[in-house]
């Protein structure tokens, strides 16, 4: 009898197989299709420096019914975890949910692009991006070449998350740095999903790429045009704003409805139609909607109120829900005529529909039918002290304000004819409608708020997708070498501390100091809500060049995607080393040598906490604002106390740096000033040139004596050599050098963490 | 445990370890001065807070000064004190002196070692009560204090929820009690 020899299918045969291992296009490198123990020692060594530190909401554990169990002091909860283990734990489901919204947004497209195509259909970014997917071929080692090469990405999202999330169970992870280190993995795979969908948003529904000069859209609710039949998009999914377009287009119904979006699927659909308008970011969706110039509400997924049928019926608006992410428990009409659901719409009915096109034809002929019926008018000034003239100043409405704003005061001036209050309360607001509810006297507050918003409009630039590589190309030199100063990238929600304006403010700060400004999301939106005195935008007055004074709208959310393997790019095109299952030596070399910085100004969601997190796995930090602290953990160091050992590449020996840069990973700051001082010294990286030293302590400096007062208390620490100081602040900053008793540092042109962890990654590997 | 809830529902206390709610600025007075360091630490909101006209900071450079605590000046509150004529000990931001405070073993902002009493004032109140929560889990050899007019769940001493007014009257009367020498 012949014996049959089985031959040994090892998980690496398998990564080989999915990522075409055979294809050369570059060398595998140690950890293709990473999985949770892979970059675990990356990521200690990356907490070694940036420890977690943990500000918890809440005393207690209540995830099982071992619980409620107290974890203050010493004590640990029945299953034995401790206070900072379930910090961490929180941590990583929040960035587990994040990832999972967006892959899940990034899983639906793909359905429907493959439905639509075929997985064979080609990636192609244009002829300026040929680094089409950093992530990707760093992350999994595939260079992704057709929508069927996404799925498999997006399918190794998957298989890990599952992984992720069984940790969280009772009874498994005891460790707060191995939760941290799996946040770590699971925020990775973020911008591994978030890549996934806008390149497929790209080419299946053909968005500009390999662009920088994209068209410049109007924003605010003031370029509705509300005597047209009006739609609003509300979420993070142009699947079904797409075939809105289309269809209005193939209708020649151009001239005669409006469509508007808020949140990332406004910044999607004006990627597809110039004529699309931007009505604001996230904060501004209930105002909007309860203003009732919505004819259709069409909702997708994330970020959507989750009340809207709701406030939908009390002003008379439509909604269609799209998703199975959100169905609000409508009847699905999927599988109805069109015309039948248009029918029942009309009448009153709320909706489901999965199908894009048919709920493309049914917003169309909804809002079409439906607006001639409609009135829609604001509250003007005079109208608002008799909307408020129940209000007793009782200011329950500004104690349950998450904003903590003086709602009760202003609601009060506004009563005896004072909208100024207001009005400021309005440009704070970050849109809950929690003072409205809360009211005893039923005080219409947000409606009072329509005779203070003004109809103001502004243009913003059309997100652009991918930086192009002839960019990376032009920047990289000066990015690694320090002369061009740091990428700011400005990304993520609107639930920002103080005006909406500020993101405007810091982003100006730094594109007219020559820095590389970057932003997406409500971000992308609200740097474009303050004009100049000649009434310009940030997006008029700047270059929309990724490039030194350049200010860039990436896109939407899922573009952060293209800000982080912008990074990556510098690391592959500019100093060649490959991205194929590279993870730690891109990360590595970001960490060292790119001076960038992110900024999350308005974190407010779980998808915020898995783009930072992601970005500081790959060594950028991130500085967040003031209500980040509610997301429980940050990654910092301390500056003097800590080591700043790290390998010389060249030299090939350890050399204590003394020098802490970046100084923290993940970080939250109370005030706008302190937030631009901040992010302009962690743009220091160890590599700097002198030259490009001078320039970026130049910044910190002038920075901090703007806002501070004063030369920079730590400002030793930055100075290598006397040829760091910069030239304009020489004397000032030589005394000051004098009185501290600085002494010389060691300046290394090639620093890496590779060498000081255990790693399988060569020394070899970085020096390029 | 009290019952008291903080004026900013944001932060009403989901556990089991409340601040001791004390009125009396006598009792905070004796407090600061029977601690051997403590530290003042200002927010960002000492900028746009005032009362009767004089800009929180003002108040918080008097208290201060009234028996030598140091400052760690957080935020962009730095500038002002230097206009005020008073030099913060650290303008480490709030983040960082917490991270530092966690540590026993911390030289404090003088060098002399670590404090004993942080006491806090001029934050927001969602901010300052996160920080708080770093301090009450995991500085236990330390306490905290705040001064602002609001009820602070997670700090080991709080005033409850106060009118301006009365707000106002406890600084004044802390700053006199401060000066006092005790018998």
């Amino acid at each position: 009898m012949a014996v049959v020899e089985k031959k040994k299918h090892t998980r690496r045969d398998e990564v080989n197989e999915i990522i075409r291992a055979d294809d050369l296009w570059e060398p595998v490198g140690h950890t293709p299709m990473a999985e949770i123990p892979d970059l675990r020692n990356w990521d200690m060594r990356l907490m070694k420096q940036y420890k977690p530190l943990y500000a918890p909401m809440c005393d207690l554990c209540c995830f099982c019914t071992y619980g409620k169990c107290d974890l203050t002091g010493d004590k640990r909860g029945a299953c034995g975890i401790d206070i900072s283990a379930q910090q961490a734990r929180v941590v990583l489901l929040a960035c587990c949910m994040g990832m999972s919204a967006h892959g899940g947004h990034g899983r639906h497209v793909l359905h429907y692009l493959i439905e639509k195509y075929g997985r064979d259909y080609p990636i192609n970014l244009g002829d300026q991006v040929a680094v089409e997917a950093p992530h990707i071929r760093t992350v999994l080692g595939l260079k992704p070449e057709t929508l069927g090469d996404l799925e498999k990405a997006l399918e190794y999202v998957e298989s890990q998350l599952i992984h992720l999330i069984s940790s969280l169970h009772t009874g498994q992870e005891g460790s707060a740095l191995d939760y941290e280190s799996k946040a770590l993995h699971a925020s990775m795979l973020d911008h591994v999903g978030m890549e996934v969908c806008d390149i497929a948003e790209i080419v299946g529904f053909n968005f500009p790429t390999s662009v920088a000069d994209t068209p410049l859209v109007d924003m605010g609710w003031g370029a509705i045009d509300k005597t047209k039949p009006t739609i609003l998009l509300v979420g993070h999914n142009p699947v079904t704003a797409v075939p809105i377009v289309d269809y209005i287009n193939e209708h020649g119904l151009q001239d005669k409805i409006e469509v508007g979006g808020i949140c990332c699927t406004a910044l999607e659909v004006t990627r597809y139609s110039e004529r699309a308008k931007i009505v604001g970011p996230l904060s501004r969706q209930l105002y909007f909607v309860k203003t009732g110039f919505a004819d259709v509400i069409v909702t997708d997924e994330q970020c959507i109120r989750t009340d809207m049928p709701q406030q939908a019926a009390a002003v008379g608006s439509a909604l269609i829900a799209t998703t199975d992410k959100a169905s609000y428990g409508l009847e699905d009409m999927t599988k109805r005529e069109a015309d039948e659901i248009v029918k029942d719409m009309v009448k009153g009915k709320q909706t489901l529909i999965f199908d894009p096109e048919k709920a493309a034809e049914v917003a169309v002929k909804v809002a079409l039918e439906l607006a001639p019926k409609r009135k829609k008018e604001l509250v003007t000034p005079e109208q608002v002290p008799e909307l408020a003239k129940d209000h007793r100043l009782c200011n329950m409405c500004s104690q349950v304000c998450p904003n903590l704003l003086p709602v009760g005061d202003a609601v009060e001036a506004a009563k005896n004819g004072n909208l100024e209050p207001l009005a400021e309360v309005f440009s704070k607001c970050i849109g809950c409608g929690k003072c409205e509810q809360e009211c005893p006297r039923h005080v219409p507050i947000f409606k009072m708020m329509q005779a203070v918003a003004g109809s103001e409009t502004w243009k913003v630039r059309a997100g652009r997708g991918p930086v192009m590589d002839t960019e990376i190309r032009k920047v990289g030199a000066p990015l690694v070498l320090g002369t061009i100063p740091g990428i700011i990238a400005i990304v993520g929600c609107s639930n920002f501390p103080e005006e909406i304006n500020e993101v405007a403010d810091i982003a100006e700060e730094f594109a007219k100091r020559k820095y590389i400004v970057v932003l997406t999301g409500c971000s992308a939106m609200t740097a474009g809500m303050k004009k100049d005195k000649e009434g310009k935008t940030l997006y008029e007055k700047y270059p929309p060049d990724f490039d030194a004074g350049g200010v860039v709208n990436i896109g939407s959310c899922v573009a952060n995607a293209h800000i982080t393997g912008a990074a990556m790019k510098v690391a592959n095109i500019f100093a060649t080393l490959p991205l194929r299952g590279n993870y730690e030596v891109i990360a590595d070399y970001i960490l060292n040598r790119v001076g960038a910085c992110g900024l999350a100004w308005g974190a407010m969601s779980q998808k915020a906490a898995s783009i930072g997190t992601g970005c500081n796995r790959l060594g950028i930090p991130v500085v967040l604002g003031p209500h980040s602290s509610k997301y429980r953990r940050q990654y910092v160091s301390r500056k003097e106390e800590d080591d700043w050992t790290v390998m010389d590449g060249r030299e090939r020996k350890l050399v204590d740096t003394e020098e802490p840069s970046p100084e923290h990973l993940a970080y939250v700051v109370e005030s706008k000033e302190r937030a631009i001082v901040t992010m302009a010294k962690l743009c220091i990286r160890k590599n700097d040139t002198p030259q490009g030293r001078q320039i970026k302590l130049t910044h910190y400096i002038a920075l901090h004596k703007q806002y501070l007062g004063t030369l920079p208390d730590d400002l030793h620490i930055y100075v290598r050599k006397t040829s760091d100081i910069p030239i304009f602040f020489k004397k000032e900053v030589m005394a000051y050098l004098e009185k501290v008793g600085w002494k010389e540092k060691p300046v290394l042109s090639l620093p890496t963490l590779v060498g000081t962890y255990p790693s399988e990654v060569p020394l070899d590997a970085v020096v390029h | 445990m009290t019952t008291t809830l903080p004026y900013h529902r944001v932060n009403v206390l989901t556990g089991t370890k409340a601040a001791r709610i004390i009125e009396d600025a006598g009792e905070y007075a004796h407090l600061i001065k029977r601690a051997r360091r403590p530290l003042l630490v200002l927010g960002a909101r000492t900028l746009t807070m005032s009362l009767d006209g004089r800009l929180l900071i003002e108040y918080a450079a008097d208290i201060a000064s009234a028996i030598g605590i140091p400052i760690c000046a957080t935020a962009h509150t730095k500038k002002k004190l230097l206009e005020l004529g008073v030099e913060p000990a650290s303008s480490y931001d709030i983040t960082e002196i917490v991270n530092h405070l966690k540590d026993p073993e911390w030289r404090g902002v003088k060098k002399e070692g670590n404090h004993d009493l942080v006491m806090f004032l001029g934050f927001r109140t969602d901010f300052g009560e996160q920080a708080l929560s770093t301090l009450k889990h995991y500085a236990q050899h330390l306490k905290t204090m705040t001064l602002c007019k609001y009820y602070y769940p997670h700090a080991s001493y709080s005033l409850p929820n106060l009118k301006d007014e009365k707000w106002k009257e406890f600084l004044d009367n802390l700053i006199t009690n401060l000066k006092e020498k005790e018998a």
